[in-house]
């Protein structure tokens, strides 16, 4: 516990120990994403991907380990807490996507931003502009449940970008799409992540997809292995991170 | 045994949606077998007789719609024993046969109970104050009440069977509900409202106490005449079909503008909540309100007042309420996945909290105008 978390690591995490109702999901993870990078973390269903991603996003407190977000500690959080750092620094979109029915494609991306104390009219601005960049803008008035999935998803994906959050975390954003979908997802997703210089936490299951990333990590059984990043104990200059990365086009 | 063991996986709202089915099956019960009695005791007045059984209409209808209401929400709440059934090879008719029967058997259970109790009394136990309800000492036909006491389950059995929803979706992929109202579904209620209202004026105009042919109505209620009741009934039947439409604007206005997520949130909701919530809504609020204006001519007078249509009335309002109650539940359980995505966000609980609040206390003013109009127009109309 005495190991700060490097200075340049915008998330980090050492140890990470989490069971569902006994189940174990993680058996001790460590990683360090760095600030402005797509991270990916592969692996089969049920190695762990979701719960991590969980457990990094503030969503699941961890039973074991450290989670640091910014050289804070996100493990020592509460409830209340941890709410807050999701709804004002993270961004989220699942392998679902879990919109709010009853609320229009634009009320739905409006939405964090509402709830982060933004005025009306920014939030539905940005709102718009969102979906249009992910060309839905004609849907903006129409609610998800009359929506094709993948037209559903890119709202998911709008809602997650619209208040540009430090981190974005993607879990499995391509599951219920199709291929030309995923790539223009996955293509928005990495563009608007270097444009805006976001983190991009994205686990997949497909391997195909870790080129859109900078890095990749594979999860296998709660574990991490094959191209791990080594957790630095010590702030590491930006210029050795390399050393520490596998390149995604070596995987 | 299906049954037994599918109850002891029940939860205290299953169990208690049990219980009411049976108790309120038993109630009806005991009203067609008092019916039943009164018939044998006295068997020279027909029409008496026929009335008498007229009266057990409403708490059947009640029973009825509750089964219903109950059977529709059933696969909602219950995904996961659907899932598992269609998994192991039950189709959709042998689902809906399950559901209606455990309703049957609810059913079957009070009425049956009911009948054990009239058997008992009729060897003379209470003593002579029963006799004339019970039939006693005239010989009890056995198809009577066998075919009275079948017509219990049966109804509220076709009642669930015919609203079990199934539509062929993946498993956790509900089919979306349609929300809005169309144009006939409120131009009905607004023109029954208008009709009623014209009526109701014509009926309390000066020197309309003068027409001649006053309705005398059951129970003690006193007097009315055939335009006031009959405006009533088309004021009070345009009010509940509107309930749901009311809501659904009452959401919009709550939403209007440029709304906090707080006045978003509950809006939104109410607004796709109406078209599913209106019709439970409407029928406890339109029995509440008869009972409310009719109450004070029990209460009023010791001598006319009669147990049976308190029991009655009680009956209706549990079913109604219990309905209400099962919807809520159901509509609960299909807006986890938004409750979710929105704690997901980092939305603090409180302000889902706050948005369920502040939609109670808009649906709650929908239903005082609905029924406060529905009561005032009932106790104007009466004298």
């Amino acid at each position: 516990m005495a190991a700060a978390p490097p200075d340049n690591d915008v998330l980090w995490a050492r140890g990470i120990v989490k069971s569902h109702h006994g189940t174990p999901a993680l058996r001790g993870v460590s990683l360090g994403v760095r600030e402005g990078e797509v991270l990916a973390v592969t692996g089969p269903r049920g190695s762990g991907k979701s719960t991590l991603l969980g457990c990094l996003s503030a969503l699941l407190p961890v039973d074991e380990g450290e989670v640091w977000f910014n050289s804070a500690p996100v493990h020592t959080l509460g409830r209340a807490g941890r709410e807050r750092l999701r709804r004002d620094r993270f961004g989220f979109v699942g392998s679902e996507p879990h919109l709010v029915p009853e609320l229009t494609a634009r009320e739905n991306v409006a939405l964090p931003l509402l709830l982060a104390g933004a005025g009306g009219k920014a939030a539905h601005t940005a709102a718009d502009e969102w979906l249009e960049r992910l060309d839905i803008g004609e849907l903006a008035k129409v609610r998800p449940d009359r929506l094709l999935q993948s037209q559903r998803q890119r709202i998911a994906v709008a809602r997650a970008l619209a208040p540009l959050p430090p981190v974005v975390f993607a879990d499995d954003p391509t599951a219920p799409l199709h291929r030309e979908t995923a790539d223009q997802v996955l293509r928005i997703l990495t563009s608007a992540a270097r444009s805006h210089q976001l983190t991009l936490v994205l686990a997949t299951h497909d391997p195909e997809l870790v080129r859109y990333a900078d890095r990749a990590v594979a999860l296998v059984d709660g574990r991490l292995t094959g191209p791990v990043a080594p957790v630095p104990r010590a702030p590491a200059a930006p210029g050795t991170a390399g050393t520490t990365a596998v390149p995604a086009a070596g995987h | 045994m299906f049954y037994l063991r599918l109850a002891r996986g029940y939860r205290a709202l299953d169990l208690g949606r049990w219980l009411l089915t049976a108790l309120a099956g038993a109630v009806v019960a005991a009203f067609l077998l008092r019916a039943l009695g009164r018939a044998m005791s006295d068997p020279v007045a027909g029409s008496d007789a026929l009335v008498r059984l007229l009266w057990c209409l409403p708490p059947l209808a009640a029973v009825a719609w509750f089964a219903a209401v109950a059977a529709r929400a059933l696969p909602a709440r219950r995904a996961e024993r659907i899932t598992g059934l269609t998994t192991a090879g039950a189709g959709a008719a042998r689902i809906r046969a399950l559901i209606a029967g455990e309703v049957a058997l609810a059913c079957g259970t009070g009425a049956g109970l009911t009948l054990l109790l009239f058997l008992i009394l009729r060897n003379d136990i209470a003593g002579p104050a029963l006799a004339d309800e019970l039939g006693m000492g005239v010989a009890l036909p056995a198809a009577a009440p066998v075919a009275l006491l079948a017509l219990v389950p049966l109804t509220a059995g076709l009642a669930a069977a015919g609203a079990v929803p199934h539509a062929e979706t993946l498993p956790g992929r509900p089919r979306p509900e349609p929300t809005g109202f169309g144009p006939w579904r409120l131009a009905l209620p607004i023109g029954l409202v208008v009709l009623g209202l014209a009526l109701e004026l014509i009926a309390l105009r000066p020197g309309a106490a003068a027409d001649g042919r006053p309705i005398h109505l059951p129970a003690g209620l006193g007097t009315t005449s055939t335009a006031a009741l009959g405006g009533w009934a088309a004021c009070a039947l345009g009010l509940a079909l509107l309930t749901g439409p009311l809501l659904g604007w009452a959401g919009r206005l709550l939403a209007v503008g440029r709304p906090t997520p707080l006045r978003l949130l509950a809006g939104r909701g109410l607004t796709a909540q109406a078209r599913r919530l209106g019709a439970p809504l409407a029928v406890l609020t339109l029995a509440l309100a008869m009972v409310l204006t009719t109450i004070r001519y029990w209460l009023g007078e010791p001598g006319s007042a009669d147990v049976l249509p308190a029991i009655e009335a009680g009956l209706v309002l549990g079913c109604a309420a219990g309905a209400v109650a099962v919807r809520l539940a159901e509509l609960r359980t299909a807006r986890r996945g938004g409750c979710e995505a929105l704690l997901r966000l980092g939305t603090a609980p409180r302000l889902l909290v706050g948005a369920v609040v502040l939609r109670t206390l808009m649906a709650g003013t929908v239903l005082l105008v609905t029924g406060g109009a529905t009561a005032a127009l009932a106790a104007a109309g009466l004298r």
